[in-house]
């Protein structure tokens, strides 16, 4: 296990180098840069390559690049062209926004889609089933920021019982009951929209899985139904459920852009395309980064939880049977 | 005092199509709704942004809401009055008029005795020179640069006089160079110039210095800025409110909900599209008026532009066909659904140079028609018009995401096919486009607009001594009677005087016409009942920053 987890990381570190080459690359050329945005019109050009030689835009891209990966390995994430604001500052406070906010919707969502999806799975296309996938539907169907003003208008403009929008009431900053309020229409919406893949997907695996050879052995032997769907069928159905976790991780930590905007939440979506529109080199950057990080962990967690519950894996698959 | 692109990227993601009606809703009037009951002091009122600010360092400010809220804080050295004229008020450092010398290029200014910083120590005329001094330094780089450079020197004559000399005579720069903010020389001790970015002054609410009627004590970032009654404040009136608060929305919709359920007193920009929603609702007041801002369609005269070097536009009858053609009151009545004017030139029409000398062209298809067959237009058998082998087509291009002017260019180029021109249309990013196209002026034809300064000088884009890469004459475009008078606007200092030149350059300008202007869009300023001011304080939306104007003389009714 220790073997296998330095090999994985050895893979991670190689893989955000190779992503910070390629972003790094991909945001330098794109057209328009952060000196046309931040100068008034109208400046001469001696005025605009004065002040790209003093952000350092002037220096070839890969010159560049070194720089910034220098100060990368420091835990120095730079400063922002317009202001000098130092962009660790700016996104630490909303990745913390962004986790309060996704994590708890996330966990929500696989919290009742999965135990819903496995029950409908052995009634299939019982009144449970049915509404699962009205459900499911409306969640795909729906826009994330339709819903949410939707849920606006009914529970805080009409019947003025949730917040309109924020993370707090002004004044109330901190105060856990205070944010608990705030969150709870813009956790519906993302409960909505994630529960209905979730819920699809497990019921699905599930289906899947009770209609193996073993399972009929199982029954056949007399085993109770209860044990043959949450014993026997239960564990291998979950494998791949944990491997759409581990890749759904990220999503924690790089926000719900729409459901942001409309709830005004200071999160990582909404710090992104604003970043991107100023075409703040450094924040995309650290927030590419970030992201990179989780997409890793994800994988990585999934491949922990995967020999967790499938004893096959454990010792990294070697030798062992392929299944 | 700045000229800016009007960007209005209607946000990245224009959600606020979805409280609109499309109705052909009637604009209310431009009338403010004024208290006969008495100013009371106290509460808070909360104004809403659809954006942070960036920096309050006032040398690198350059976008709305960090100005929005510098108004509030750093005292001007002059202010201005409704048609743009430099004033002396109970809110500015200055205690009079500058004084110009003979030949116009010396400027004297005379402090007041009482202005003073929130940390006590007073504000002389070091400071007013370190401002002017940092702002004319390329180190700085600071984006307002350009504004600054025919100073030649700035110097202290005492504590109380400050002496600025231009190389050059330059009228504008009473309000360019004069109407601006003081920055206080003892908080950038210790940087060089080529650090004040750096500094912490701006972005620490704590480790900023003050000279306006409020402090500035809290950012939390994308969410609120916060700004109490300064207890130092050295005017002779105290603002009235003891508390704003700048409260940031991601979504024009949310900010507009929000002024509904009361949650918000004041938004200085309601989207035409929310109107609906606000319009005739209890407890809310709507302000509306042009602002200081228009789009136009901009003719690229560079034959490197064009196949064979053809430049179709190449005519003055072909471009006054062309603004004939465009039906520019159904665009300000259907695109801007009312809330909007039309504008013939380049000056404001509330502004003291404004004399009404423009040419209005009417929409007029047959007009437009003759005017074209009288240069030399023949109709081909493609629909099209074409002169020596060359079809009439062009690429028209603006900034993607902007919805008014999206519809804006489908109508031109549904308007100009009933004549015979072929337009294309061409989409592209804001930033991108500015760089790749319009500052290197490179393109056919451009929607695109501009935020106009206080003072009518506009030079640097209609004169030929600002093609690119040097100015914004992105169109190449070239008249030397233009160029003269820019000239002549800026060297005479008397404005009875610069108003003849200006309204002599409105008529040759709308004569020959580089640009099609188009309108004038509305501010639309809403506000709770609770918001209160005299009318002499309202809102006067034809000035930049001028929603709030009077901002410290309004008082909260409960």
């Amino acid at each position: 296990m220790t073997e296998y987890l330095i090999r994985r990381i050895l893979q991670s570190i190689l893989v955000m180098f190779l992503v910070s080459i390629v972003t790094f690359g991909l945001i330098h050329a794109a057209p328009g840069g952060p000196v046309q945005i931040f100068l008034a019109p109208g400046q001469s050009p001696e005025v605009i390559e004065l002040q790209k030689k003093q952000l350092g835009l002037d220096r070839p891209v890969h010159i560049q690049y070194i720089e910034w990966l220098g100060r990368m390995l420091k835990g120095d994430f730079g400063k922002t062209f317009k202001s000098g604001t130092p962009v660790a500052s700016l996104i630490w406070p909303t990745l913390k926004n962004t986790i309060i906010l996704m994590a708890t919707s996330w966990l929500l969502a696989l919290l009742i889609a999965i135990p819903w999806g496995v029950y409908n799975s052995t009634r299939q296309y019982g009144v449970s089933d049915n509404i699962a996938a009205i459900v499911g539907y409306a969640g795909f169907a729906m826009p994330a920021f339709w819903f949410g003003i939707l849920l606006q208008l009914t529970f805080s403009l009409k019947l003025n019982l949730f917040p309109l929008s924020d993370m707090y009431t002004y004044g109330k900053e901190g105060n856990i009951l205070d944010l608990l309020y705030h969150m709870v229409l813009p956790v519906t919406v993302l409960v909505l929209i994630n529960l209905a893949s979730y819920l699809r997907f497990s019921r699905a695996s599930m289906l899947d899985v009770l209609s193996q050879d073993y399972v009929r052995t199982a029954r056949a032997k007399g085993v109770p139904e209860r044990l043959v769907v949450y014993k026997h069928a239960l564990r291998n159905a979950l494998i791949p459920i944990i491997t759409v976790i581990g890749l759904d991780l990220p999503i924690v930590v790089a926000g719900a852009t729409l459901t942001e905007t409309v709830f005004n939440w200071p999160g990582m979506g909404r710090l992104f395309v604003e970043m991107a529109f100023a075409r703040e080199y450094s924040a995309l950057m650290a927030i590419t980064m970030i992201i990179t990080v989780a997409v890793i962990l994800g994988n990585l967690l999934a491949d922990i939880l995967y020999a967790l519950v499938d004893p096959r894996v454990r010792l990294g698959a070697r030798g062992g049977e392929a299944s | 005092m700045k000229r800016k692109w009007s960007i209005l990227v209607a946000g990245a993601l224009a959600l606020s199509l979805l409280v609109s009606a499309c109705g052909g809703s009637k604009a209310p009037s431009g009338g403010s709704q004024t208290s006969s009951d008495e100013p009371r002091d106290g509460g808070t009122l909360t104004w809403s942004t659809t954006s942070d600010i960036i920096t309050l360092n006032y040398f690198f400010i350059n976008d709305t809401a960090s100005q929005d809220v510098a108004n509030l804080i750093y005292a001007y050295l002059y202010n201005v009055d409704e048609e743009g004229r430099l004033v002396v008020d109970d809110w500015c450092i200055a205690s009079e008029l500058p004084e110009v010398s003979e030949d116009g290029k010396t400027y004297t200014i005379k402090l007041k005795d009482t202005p003073k910083w929130s940390d006590g120590k007073r504000l002389t005329a070091e400071d007013v020179v370190f401002t002017l001094e940092s702002f004319a330094n390329k180190d700085v780089l600071s984006p307002q640069y350009a504004n600054f450079d025919k100073i030649e020197s700035v110097k202290a004559l005492d504590e109380r006089t400050v002496q600025v000399t231009l190389s050059t005579v330059f009228a504008p720069f009473e309000t360019s160079g004069l109407y601006i903010q003081i920055m206080p020389k003892h908080a950038f001790e210790g940087y060089e110039p080529s650090q004040y970015k750096d500094a912490p002054f701006g972005k620490d609410p704590s480790k900023t210095i003050y000279s306006g009627p409020y402090i500035w004590t809290e950012w939390k970032q994308k969410q609120s800025l916060t700004f109490e009654r300064n207890p130092n404040w050295w005017g002779p009136k105290k603002p009235h409110i003891d508390k704003i608060v700048y409260k940031i929305y991601a979504d024009q919709n949310t900010e507009v909900q929000a002024l509904l359920k009361g949650e918000v007193d004041l938004v200085t920009q309601i989207p035409v599209a929310s109107l609906p929603a606000v319009e005739g609702k209890p407890g809310i007041k709507l302000i509306e008026g042009p602002g200081p801002v228009y789009d136009y369609l901009g003719f690229n005269f560079n034959p490197e532009n064009w196949p064979d070097g053809f430049v179709p536009f190449a005519g003055i009858k072909t471009r006054q066909a062309i603004a004939h053609a465009i039906n520019r009151q159904g665009l300000v009545d259907s695109v801007l659904q009312g809330h909007g004017v039309l504008l013939n030139g380049p000056f404001l029409p509330n502004g003291w140079a404004y004399t009404g000398a423009e040419i209005n062209y009417e929409y007029n298809v047959e007009k437009a028609k003759q005017l074209l067959a009288e240069d030399g237009w023949t109709m081909g058998p493609d629909g099209y018009l074409q002169k020596d082998g060359h079809k009439f087509e062009f690429t028209l291009q603006f900034n993607t995401g902007n919805k008014r002017r999206e519809a804006v260019a489908a109508i031109i180029q549904a308007n100009l096919k009933e004549v015979g021109i072929k337009v294309n249309i061409e989409p592209l990013d804001f930033s991108s486009w500015i760089e790749n196209h319009v500052t290197p002026g490179r393109y056919q034809a451009v929607l695109l607009g501009w935020s106009l300064s206080i003072d009518p000088d506009a030079e640097s884009i209609f004169s030929s001594k600002f093609f690119p890469p040097n100015g914004q004459n992105s169109g190449w475009y070239k008249n030397e009677k233009v160029d003269e008078l820019w000239v002549k606007g800026y060297s005479v200092i008397d404005p009875a005087e610069r108003k003849k030149v200006y309204a002599e350059l409105a008529k040759e300008i709308t004569t020959d016409l580089p640009y099609v202007f188009l309108y004038q869009q509305n501010i639309i300023v809403g506000m709770r009942d609770r918001v209160k001011f005299k009318d002499e304080d309202k809102p006067v939306l034809s000035l930049p920053y001028g929603e709030t104007r009077h901002i410290y003389n309004w008082w909260l009714s409960e």
